[in-house]
């Protein structure tokens, strides 16, 4: 009972950091911690934390797209592992159901807190700046509220349940669950790289890539690479007289 | 563009009664900056996020204008439909509090705050979400996995040292160069997004190699010899050949409109079936 009122507590201030405040105290990554906090568990609470990190990574809420809520997903998929002794991986699978139904809660929100704007305009017409603090503050209150509620009900009913649950369900199938954890990443990508492929950087995915599958370098390492060439170019570019040209014969060569 | 223009609204003068400039010091930008971290509290489809960008205006709206007329005009105007990038909104913010200050009016007002909107979402879309987060929790991601509490600590530091930086510093240098600055911005903008193209790709190519998890668990017997699919074959071609396939076909499918839902489904399945066919 205790966990399942901390675990909301913190889904409410996550929640608000997503969209409010955005230090990102709300990402898996975070939330996994703290949840392994709250449970006794930092170890799988971190772990799980970061694979959800990874599978959220791609879901950026860009031009009006909706992911799975991240602050669901990370605090379900965390306290899942750890309250059902499940595989990180699994927890995944498990998480983004939940993560999905949140997000449908959220549109509503903001489908439903229309119609305050009018009260807005009220206040400006009587030039009330204190009225429109008001209106801010009760959107912090509902949100609060509203991820409070939606971590806490599966948590204080499921937490036992969970575990039944999950026994119930074939092995075969949690290892399916599992593998397809470990492809949730993909998606992400593929979603930055909807956004971001343009056939001319091609050779930079080419270079990331191929310093990771063949030369096994870390992540942070390939981003200082990147760095190096971006900075070189963006120089360059500045030299140039800032307008570089649209397409150069380098990067179009090859591919 | 959704507009709250009424008919009454026409025939309302633009102009400010009161026309002395005033003008707002470092103290009035950083409340300013504070509250815009509050953007998007009052967040809904009708407005998006005017509410809380009236909400962030406010401590210069209040010193601005001193006559009750003007205040509820600049405020009316505020409320109209706004949406941008919540990291690079307080560029938007220093430059309208700068006009504001020189009393424009709310005509032009509403055309720069219309005109700046847009490019800043697409700026800050590459700068965070396709830049800054996938190196920062890249970077964290990677140490927790690992089990190490440095993971989401050294994600915060290095992600609110830019989130800040940004937020406070672009306020100021947008009421400092007021109206100019947007040229400045055109400027260099396709040299940052560039630059942010190349190292984003670079690290999402080296991302799709760390973290697939996708190989084969197939063994082929002919005869007396054993292939491991895997390690004998695939791996032969190239290394994490399966991750990059699967990240292209996902991309495939979104680019042939498929919804990153119905993605996430064919995945469990893919994974699942693969379990009962023994593929893995």
């Amino acid at each position: 009972m205790l966990d399942a009122l901390l675990l909301a507590l913190w889904a409410g201030i996550a929640g608000i950091d997503l969209f409010n405040g955005l230090t990102h105290i709300h990402r898996p990554l975070v939330s996994g911690l703290v949840v392994g906090l709250i449970l006794g568990d930092v170890q799988t609470g971190l772990i799980t934390g970061g694979m959800l990190e990874l599978v959220w990574m791609g879901m950026a809420p860009l031009a009006g797209a909706q992911p799975p809520n991240v602050v669901v997903g990370g605090i379900i998929g965390a306290s899942f592992a750890i309250l059902a002794n499940q595989e990180p991986s699994v927890a995944v699978g498990i998480a983004v159901p939940f993560a999905v139904a949140a997000q449908a809660g959220i549109t509503l929100l903001f489908t439903a807190f229309s119609p305050v704007m009018h009260k807005a305009d009220e206040y400006a017409e009587k030039a009330n700046l204190k009225g429109i603090d008001k209106i801010n503050y009760l959107g912090l209150a509902i949100l609060f509220v509203s991820y409070f509620i939606v971590v806490f009900l599966p948590i204080y009913f499921g937490a036992d349940t969970a575990e039944s649950v999950v026994n119930m369900l074939p092995q075969t199938f949690i290892d399916g669950l599992s593998t397809a954890g470990g492809m949730m990443p993909a998606i992400g990508f593929a979603l930055l790289l909807k956004i971001m492929f343009k056939t001319q950087y091609v050779a930079f995915l080419i270079i990331g890539f191929v310093l990771v599958a063949y030369l096994e370098l870390p992540i942070l390492a390939v981003a200082l690479i990147g760095a190096a060439i971006a900075m070189y170019d963006f120089y360059n570019g500045k030299n140039k007289g800032n307008t570089p040209p649209p397409s150069e014969e380098v990067y179009t060569d090859g591919i | 563009m959704e507009s709250n223009v009424n008919k009454e609204e026409l025939v309302v003068n633009p102009e400010y009664e009161d026309q002395t400039p005033v003008k707002l010091d470092k103290k009035d930008l950083n409340k300013m900056a504070w509250r815009s971290l509050l953007l998007q509290a009052s967040f809904n489809y009708e407005r998006m996020q005017a509410g809380g960008w009236l909400y962030s205006m406010a401590p210069a709206l209040e010193k601005i204008h001193k006559k009750k007329e003007d205040l509820s005009k600049s405020m009316k105007m505020h409320l109209e439909f706004f949406n941008t990038h919540p990291f690079l909104v307080t560029f938007v913010m220093g430059i309208v509090a700068a006009m504001e200050g020189n009393k424009n009016d709310t005509e032009t007002i509403r055309g720069i705050k219309v005109a700046t909107m847009g490019p800043l979402g697409g700026i800050g879309d590459a700068l965070f979400w396709l830049t800054l987060l996938p190196i920062s929790a890249g970077i964290g991601a990677s140490l927790a996995i690992d089990g190490s509490v440095a993971g989401p600590i050294i994600f915060l530091i290095m992600f609110n040292i830019v989130h800040f930086g940004l937020r406070f510093g672009l306020m100021h240098y947008g009421y400092r160069t007021g109206v100019n600055s947007i040229g400045i911005l055109k400027e260099s903008t396709k040299l940052v997004s560039r630059a942010a193209s190349i190292l984003g790709l670079t690290v999402v190519g080296a991302l799709i190699a760390s973290y697939i998890n996708l190989s084969l668990d197939v063994v082929i017997k002919a005869g007396e010899a054993e292939v491991n699919l895997q390690e004998g074959v695939l791996d032969q071609i190239m290394p994490k050949m399966l991750p990059l396939g699967y990240a292209f076909l996902m991309y495939y499918l979104l680019k042939k409109g498929w919804s990153p839902l119905a993605l996430i489904g064919i995945t469990v399945v893919f994974g699942v079936a693969g379990q009962y066919l023994g593929l893995f």
